[in-house]
């Protein structure tokens, strides 16, 4: 038998026969390696929680178009690809528009947005009812539905009156029997085709002139001329669409397509050899009615889904989806979005640096109010946390030097015994640490399970999410420990290796 | 030759001395006993000899090399390579079982060898209670147990503190038969005792009062 295996022996047989007085050691170092464990995982685990908590309180970061650039929902979304899918929580599009409800002699702001992400962006808001979820509904904010006097279900007419024209098209043209709208658009290899609409009595297209001059003879040239295509243009509303089903096109000969156009319906089947031309009739018609849209007011009946409850500004605006804003606008803008982001500030100041320099016109900044309390109670938090760690773990080292002192003077004899028996100071030493050190492993294992799970469970009680276990928590553990008991021991130790091996031979 | 030599030897502590001016001479091979009331010296005696303790005055020489000088680390390796203890509180080891406890005492001066440790409760008569505990053990069983450990690096000189002091007559006489024994190997025993029974089984007895030997007896009885 080597000596190690002997020293091992010694050490068990001294943790494994004297259980009472072990476990009490054991116990000291296994309870404050749990606590300090649980604490070092809560210390690390508190940002990513306190993250998510904190992004309840709104949003942290706003996207702004640059002076003299627009924001649109295509550039909304080319900067968010610039975000790591899990780091965004929400990003939230706003538009902003004064829309009058003549009815009542009122106007308020109202904001075109999208629900879903609103949902994420302020999860504080509280509806009355429902988000609205289709077209021409809205959400009303508290304070303007206490004014006006409507509640969830009823309806209210909003109109939108442009404040500048920025259409092209026929402007003075109105929407009157005899009205003629102008518009153009590209047509086959960039030609441009100009159409003309005279509009009936019920705002139907009664007459359509097309000058596809620019266009191929045998080709687009036909759309001027071919009266089966031109006809099916009578009577219907703008705007209009290609008919996306039809296999078959019409023109001269050819009586009914198949899976032509439904009657009544805003489609129209593309000419035979001529969908690029068709395609650019239908365009120029769209553009011509939107700009005339664009300039004259627009009035639509929405239906109120539910009121906004925030106790903030919000409750004094009127909110509907982005579709409905563009369509009551014709116009695809946003003035912000609101994003939630979770990150910590310094992440965010790169993200919006990054942001900045994409070259999308778009400006980022931080919602200072929100990322510096964030930062501010975060730091706290931890700070907390640390401290009571630093305390437990004195309160460990105290309980574990308490413990060993009481086991040497326990041993007092025994010490003396393996003195007087030939052991050196070093090999008393070795031996005492050696029992240190195995309770340090014991009680650092013990320590880093129990320790996960008293994290897991202040993190389930506390913040309501579990945590994931960190691997590295183990054997940090177990070295803290050892260090700790360690440490502990030396006091003990060296009372012990003071101890005279004489006091064996007097007769006490 | 003589193995222990104490030359005009005194250990003072303070005003008290608690051995003054004392001289023995112990050849290898003897077996003496010491004798002497209490306070008469007789631990403080046995401290030296032992190697735990340094006298105030005078030279201990063992084997022929002066160790009243010496260094506690230095006296605690001779202690370990020369001397074996025996002492009237058995002290083991509570945790470790028989044969750990001869074992502890290998470990400390060589090899741990539990084969040779189990001869050697074997020759105490306690091979097959090798694996119990010192508390599942009767006094004279601990005793014995003492007795191989002292026996197991082969001392030179084996050095009983009151060996028989906590023992009945019947586990007495077993001591001191392995006594006789190890004497008949040419174990050099010194033995302190107040007890004349087991001073009688020696060769030669010295008796201190007032840390200074008094007289010195040889048993003239003496069977080998």
């Amino acid at each position: 038998m080597t000596k190690r295996r002997m020293f091992l022996r010694m050490i068990t047989a001294s943790l494994l026969r004297r259980r009472s007085r072990m476990l009490i050691a054991l116990l000291s170092i296994g309870i404050g390696a749990t606590i300090l464990a649980g604490m070092v995982t809560i210390y690390y685990d508190v940002p990513r929680q306190m993250r998510s908590q904190m992004r309840s309180y709104g949003a942290n970061m706003l996207l702004m178009p640059d002076e003299g650039e627009t924001l649109t929902t295509e550039k909304l979304d080319g900067v968010l690809a610039l975000f790591p899918e899990e780091a965004l929580v929400g990003a939230t599009p706003y538009r902003y528009v004064r829309l009058d409800m003549t009815s009542r002699q009122q106007s308020f702001t109202s904001a075109g947005t999208d629900f879903e992400q609103v949902k994420k962006t302020s999860p504080y808001f509280s509806v009355e009812g429902r988000y609205p979820d289709g077209t021409r509904e809205v959400l009303v904010g508290k304070e303007i539905a206490e004014t006006i006097g409507v509640k969830e279900g009823s309806t209210m007419e909003l109109t939108y009156q442009p404040s500048v024209t920025s259409a092209s098209g026929d402007v003075s043209a109105d929407w009157v029997p005899g009205a003629k709208l102008t518009g153009s658009a590209e047509g086959w290899s960039g030609g441009t085709m100009t159409v003309t609409a005279t509009l009936g009595e019920d705002g139907a297209i009664a007459e359509i002139a097309v000058d596809a001059s620019t266009q191929t003879e045998e080709f687009g040239g036909r759309t001027q001329t071919d009266q089966a295509f031109l006809s099916q243009f009578v009577g219907k509303k703008l705007p209009l669409r290609l008919n996306p089903d039809a296999d078959e096109t019409v023109g001269a000969g050819v009586a009914s397509a198949k899976n032509a156009a439904p009657e009544g319906s805003d489609q129209v089947d593309a000419l035979s050899g001529a969908t690029v031309s068709s395609a650019a009739i239908v365009n120029a018609l769209n553009s011509a009615r939107n700009a005339d849209a664009a300039a004259k007011p627009n009035t639509v009946k929405y239906t109120v889904t539910g009121i906004l409850v925030t106790g903030g500004e919000e409750e004094g605006y009127v909110f509907m989806s982005l579709g409905d804003m563009q369509s009551l606008t014709g116009e695809d803008k946003l003035d912000v979005a609101e994003l939630s982001v979770s990150a910590e500030e310094e992440q965010l100041n790169a993200y919006a640096e990054q942001i900045g320099q994409s070259g999308q016109g778009v400006t980022a900044r931080l919602v200072k109010r929100v990322t510096k309390s964030e930062t501010a109670v975060l730091g706290k938090l931890q700070a907390l946390v640390f401290l009571v760690t630093v305390v437990v773990l004195l309160l460990t080292m105290i309980c574990v030097s308490t413990t060993m002192m009481a086991v040497v003077s326990e041993r007092r004899r025994e010490i003396g015994l393996r003195k007087a028996l030939g052991a050196s100071d070093n090999s008393i030493r070795v031996e005492f640490l050696g029992e240190g050190v195995f309770l340090g492993i014991l009680g650092g294992v013990l320590g880093a399970l129990l320790g996960f799970v008293f994290a897991q469970v202040v993190s389930v009680n506390v913040f309501g999410s579990s945590i994931t276990f960190q691997p590295l928590l183990l054997p940090a553990a177990v070295i803290v420990s050892v260090l700790i008991a360690a440490a502990s021991c030396l006091m003990p130790i060296k009372r012990a290796v003071a101890i005279d091996p004489a006091l064996v031979l007097k007769g006490e | 030759m003589a193995l222990l030599e104490l030359k005009n030897i005194s250990k003072i502590y303070g005003e008290l001395k608690a051995l003054n001016n004392v001289s023995l001479h112990v050849d290898k091979g003897e077996w003496v006993a010491i004798m002497g009331p209490s306070g008469s010296g007789k631990s403080t005696m046995m401290n030296i000899i032992g190697c735990m303790d340094k006298p105030t005055k005078g030279e201990v020489l063992l084997d022929g090399v002066d160790i009243s000088k010496e260094s506690s680390k230095r006296l605690t390796d001779i202690r370990r390579d020369k001397i074996g203890l025996i002492f009237q509180q058995f002290h083991m080891v509570g945790y470790l079982t028989a044969v750990e406890n001869v074992m502890v005492s290998q470990y400390y001066h060589s090899m741990p060898d539990e084969e040779e440790a189990l001869e050697a409760l074997g020759r105490v008569g306690l091979r097959e209670r090798a694996k119990h505990l010192p508390s599942q053990l009767s006094g004279g069983e601990q005793q014995r147990v003492c007795v191989a450990r002292a026996l197991i690096n082969h001392p030179e000189l084996i050095l009983a503190d009151e060996p028989t002091g906590n023992l009945d007559e019947a586990n007495e006489n077993i001591v001191l038969d392995l006594f006789r024994q190890l004497h008949r190997e040419g174990t050099t025993l010194i033995v302190v005792t107040h007890d004349p029974e087991v001073a009688e089984a020696a060769q030669r007895t010295i008796v201190l009062e007032h840390g200074k030997v008094a007289r010195e007896i040889v048993n003239e009885n003496f069977v080998e």
